[in-house]
């Protein structure tokens, strides 16, 4: 069972080391030309969450969590958020309360009317995109978690052929987990 | 930790402000005197002989000229539909997009000495004017971020408060 295991890690292991950068920079993409073709901040976002769960598949879930902390995950659930608040109500602020909420046009960000518009939806994309990912993240490493006494473990994730780096994740993990 | 608490209240009651500001902010739904709702005015024309002709089901030259002139296509036939507003209903035969009934006409009404010429809103302004008002190609882009932003903002919101529940109910700690 365990030579299995491990046979079977190997392979996953080093597809997921090279799928994951890809998928990112793919996520990335979607979110970017959403403007311009198919994609937008929904589609990239959970994509952009994906390549966290194949991180936690290939590997181990509290070496997932290392990687994309619970602090930084709950500041980046909200932070898309205030990014779509702000950007409608910089245009509110900049044309001195004469637009409304979410008039993206008056915005200076180029001297064109339309220009401004179509940026202000890339940048309202951009702060979907964040909410998406970061709450498809956390949804997912809570529900991957066993139980919630702080004491990370995971069925296949416990049985880690490395102890010692598995002590180590647990003390960053306990660090994040009472800073937070 | 408490500073953090600290700044945590402040940016939840920001966003409380934010989003009773918002809902202050955000148009009267089904005003049936709305302007994108019902119609939306292409231009006005002098009446001339332009009345006469359309009394006579005929195009007129100079109606043609001027739709033309800004980017709409001319109708091939002038009638009368009763369920449509308007004193004469100018038939659009255009294939695609395959329009339903209010929007295959413009819509031209007497108006004191000018003819306003009008037409049904909503398709007019996503399909035919997105692009020249927003500069993005993509019309799912900008009916999802522009003319619907606040029901964008709300979809985010339902996915942060699924997100916010699911920590609230699984990430206990022994607590509670």
């Amino acid at each position: 069972m365990k030579e299995e295991r491990r046979e079977r890690n190997v392979v996953v292991e080093t597809v997921a080391r090279v799928m994951i950068p890809f998928v990112q920079l793919f996520a990335l993409y979607v979110i970017i030309h959403g403007a311009g073709g198919p994609g937008g901040g929904f589609q990239g976002g959970v994509v952009f969450a994906s390549a966290f769960i194949l991180h936690v598949i290939a590997f181990n879930l509290i070496g997932g969590r290392a990687r994309f902390p619970e602090s930084v995950n709950t500041v980046f659930s909200s932070l898309g958020l205030y990014v779509y608040g702000g950007i409608g109500l910089l245009a509110t602020i900049f044309s001195l309360g004469a637009a409304q909420y979410l008039n993206y046009g008056f915005i200076p960000f180029t001297s064109h009317f339309e220009e401004n518009r179509a940026l202000g939806m890339d940048f309202v994309e951009m702060g979907i995109g964040i909410t998406v990912m970061a709450i498809t993240a956390s949804i997912f490493f809570d529900l991957a978690k066993k139980d919630g006494n702080g004491k990370e473990e995971e069925e296949e994730g416990s049985r880690s052929w490395n102890g010692s780096s598995q002590k180590s994740w647990q003390n960053t993990t306990t660090g994040s987990s009472s800073s937070s | 930790m408490k500073s953090l608490r600290a700044i945590a209240l402040i940016l939840i009651i920001l966003l409380c402000g934010l989003f009773i500001y918002v809902a202050e902010d955000i148009p009267v739904f089904g005003d049936p005197e709305a302007p994108p709702i019902k119609s939306v005015k292409l231009f006005t024309m002098e009446v001339d002989q332009v009345v006469s002709l359309l009394d006579q089901h005929i195009v007129p030259e100079k109606l043609s000229g001027e739709l033309v002139k800004r980017g709409f296509p001319p109708p091939s036939h002038i009638e009368k539909i009763p369920g449509i507003d308007g004193e004469w209903n100018a038939f659009i035969e255009k294939e695609e997009p395959h329009y339903a009934k209010e929007e295959k006409y413009y819509w031209i009404r007497k108006e004191g000495d000018k003819l306003r010429i009008s037409r049904y809103a909503f398709v007019v302004r996503w399909i035919e004017k997105g692009l020249k008002e927003t500069a993005v190609p993509n019309m799912v882009t900008y009916g999802l971020a522009d003319y619907r932003g606040y029901d964008t903002l709300g979809e985010t919101t339902v996915i942060f408060t699924a997100g916010v529940s699911v920590i609230l109910l699984l990430r206990r700690r022994s607590r509670l």
